[in-house]
């Protein structure tokens, strides 16, 4: 892909008149993904922010065919579509389910994992805003070591489920993480599932600055310093082969993390523990 | 025309066979998993052109079926039991969606206690759901009545369960004639709507505002009341092109004089007749009403056979628990307000407990014993 912006459609086929708030990271990482998944493209948005946000009685912020579906089966329902595309002939057609990390990870594993299973011919993205946003910012699997939520303020004291890394263990041929920070990197990687034949996994970071505790022009920006901090790495499996998609420039992560007020009571101790993850991760020296 | 020996769950299949399904989703439950696997296996053998989406659970299983009939596919699932009350929350979204599925429903009772015995709790607790719930009394009928479901549920865009009981019929065989292809598929066209379709975009199933919900509501109440007419209709089309007329709504037998009516659904209606005959022998004026379709329910026909009758006995192979029959509870609202014959119900044959002409007979002599008390509700062959 040519990384010239005049190469891109100029129209958006989702965005103009979505419900989100200012500076919504799930609306972003949804107008990029569209950029490259074109116009032949049906969506379905189990129940979170990105399907409220979608659409509300007669009007919609999609200009393709959207579906919002019950919480837990946007995979299944997708792989139904795809079926009956096929059995009518049509070939010319992205199946997306499109799920926050609720739907995705949590309550949408269930049908994920089939359908991963299965090989089905649909791209899922996660649109991960690392906490249940859409009920008003509870924890989740996806919700990081010690970030403070609505029902854990005092910080959540468990690990983030790797998603990824679990999509990868399903044999699935197509696996990427994304951030909307980068969305070159996210465009391409959309465009290489829409070419996949059969299952691919597609995982963004998409801040949201409610529940991040940042400022609302900061969604951008917060997800660039995830990226550079080398907590959210952005990578690719294709076929069963690993390829990091972006060279972190490694800033502390502390500048990641208190930038957040999520993670504001953190003590040294946890952010040098995080720290030292990630320079474990990436076979670095211990820094500062 | 052939005929073949076949059991309630191949009578399913090859429903779904003559009625050219493009996709089929389903999870394998007992007892209704040989239908999924001769459906399976026409597919392999390349007897249908059918997409099989293989789902990890039967959550996912209607909802594939589901999302097929959105892309605007003819579509089918099986299930049963736990199977159907794991789907209750796609249940309810199909039919708030208006979408043609067709769900052949192999009755079993409902954990716990774990069983795998039939009975019809598992429908009944899908009675608000907006399915529209047929009850099939033998073999022939279930083959029939699957294609006849199709027709019902394209025509008025609600979706249908079609209910055979467990092992009384998805595993016992009789003599089903198989219709012919041709007259099948004369009789069974099929208009494709997408709902998802690029080249017309729209949103489906945006959040909705008071001002709009009740609205939809009303709409699908309303379609289930165009049922009532169009269940029959599709009945006796069916019947003008094969020969065989299930009664649409429900079937009135022997019912002309009757004093005393026998009102059930499903296998036990045959062992009914085999009642009503020996009674009719003793001379005694008893008849009987198999109820064909519970959703919708035939309130405003089922008046029309009752007015003229003094007694009545139901049959519920269900229990609604606090409330008693789910059947016994509609036969009287019916009722009420119209007239008043003196409506006795039993709860029978939960779990597999056998009922047969036998037993039937019995409950008939019972309600005319008990008719200088109160009507009930009574536990029957404990």
């Amino acid at each position: 892909m040519t990384r010239d912006i005049r190469s891109l459609p100029q129209d958006d086929l989702f965005g103009p008149g979505n419900a989100g708030c200012r500076g919504c990271g799930a609306a972003i990482a949804g107008r990029q993904a569209m950029k490259v998944l074109g116009p032949r493209t049906i969506v379905t948005i189990p129940a979170s922010c990105m399907a409220t946000l979608s659409g509300s009685n007669q009007r919609t912020a999609w200009k393709v065919p959207f579906y919002h579906t019950l919480f837990e089966i946007a995979p299944a329902v997708s792989a139904g579509i795809r079926a009956a595309l096929t059995a009518q002939g049509i070939k010319d057609v992205n199946v997306v389910s499109w799920a926050g990390d609720a739907g995705t990870a949590d309550i949408g594993f269930q049908s994920l994992s089939g359908a991963a299973e299965r090989d089905d011919d649909i791209i899922h993205v996660c649109y991960d805003n690392e906490m249940y946003m859409n009920t008003g910012g509870q924890s989740g699997s996806q919700t990081p070591l010690y970030a403070a939520t609505s029902n854990q303020q005092k910080g959540k004291q468990t690990r983030k489920k790797d998603m990824l890394a679990i999509m990868a263990a399903h044999g699935a041929g197509y696996v990427a993480s994304a951030a909307i920070s980068h969305p070159w990197d996210l465009m391409e990687k959309l465009k290489k599932a829409a070419a996949w034949r059969g299952f691919s996994y597609i995982h963004i970071l998409a801040p949201c600055h409610r529940g991040w505790g940042i400022p609302a022009d900061q969604t951008v920006a917060v997800a660039r310093k995830a990226v550079e901090c080398g907590l959210w790495e952005l990578y690719e499996i294709e076929n069963g082969e690993r390829r990091r998609t972006h060279a972190p420039s490694f800033i502390p992560v502390a500048e990641y993390l208190l930038a957040q007020s999520r993670f504001k009571h953190l003590t040294a101790g946890q952010i040098e523990e995080l720290q030292a993850a990630v320079n474990r991760h990436y076979g670095r020296k211990e820094v500062k | 025309m052939s005929a073949l020996l076949l059991t309630g769950n191949e009578a399913v299949a090859y429903a779904a066979k003559l009625a050219k399904i493009e996709v089929l989703a389903y999870y394998p439950i007992t007892p209704a998993f040989p239908a999924m696997e001769k459906i399976s296996k026409f597919i392999e053998d390349g007897e249908m052109k059918t997409q099989f989406v293989r789902a990890e659970c039967d959550h996912s299983a209607l909802a594939a079926a589901l999302g097929a009939a959105l892309a605007g596919s003819r579509t089918l699932t099986v299930t049963n039991s736990q199977g159907l009350l794991y789907m209750t929350e796609v249940v309810y979204h199909t039919a708030g969606l208006r979408q043609p599925v067709v769900m052949a429903v192999a009755n079993r009772a409902v954990s716990a206690p774990h069983s795998r015995f039939p009975e019809h709790g598992d429908a009944i607790s899908q009675d608000a759901s907006g399915w529209i719930q047929l009850f099939c009394e033998n073999n022939q009928e279930v083959l029939d009545t699957t294609l006849q479901a199709f027709k019902i549920a394209e025509t008025c865009r609600l979706p249908v369960m079609v209910n055979y009981e467990g092992y009384i019929q998805s595993h016992t065989q009789e003599e089903v004639e198989i219709p012919e292809q041709a007259k099948v598929d004369a009789f069974l066209p099929f208009t494709r709507i997408a709902a998802l379709d690029v080249d017309n975009p729209q949103g489906v199933n945006t959040v909705t505002s008071p001002e709009f919900y009740m609205d939809y509501k009303y709409r699908q109440d309303e379609a289930m009341q165009q049922a009532l007419a169009l269940i029959p209709e599709v009945a006796a089309a069916f019947g003008r092109e094969f020969g065989r007329d299930w009664g649409g709504l429900l079937e009135a037998y022997r019912m002309a004089d009757a004093e005393h009516a026998f009102i059930a659904m499903g296998s036990a209606v045959g062992d009914a007749r085999a009642a009503i005959d020996a009674l009719r022998a003793a001379g005694r004026k008893a008849g009987l009403i198999k109820v064909r379709s519970f959703r919708p329910f035939p309130a405003a026909a089922l008046r029309g056979l009752l007015k003229p009758v003094k007694l009545v006995t139901v049959l519920d192979k269900d229990i609604v628990f606090g409330a008693g029959g789910a059947l016994a509870s509609q036969v009287k609202a019916a009722l009420y307000g119209f007239c008043a014959p003196y409506v006795h119900s039993y709860i029978a044959g939960l779990g597999g407990r056998d009922v047969g002409a036998r037993e039937i007979r019995r409950m008939i002599e019972l309600t005319e014993e008990r008719a200088d008390q109160p009507a009930a509700c009574e536990w029957f062959g404990l």
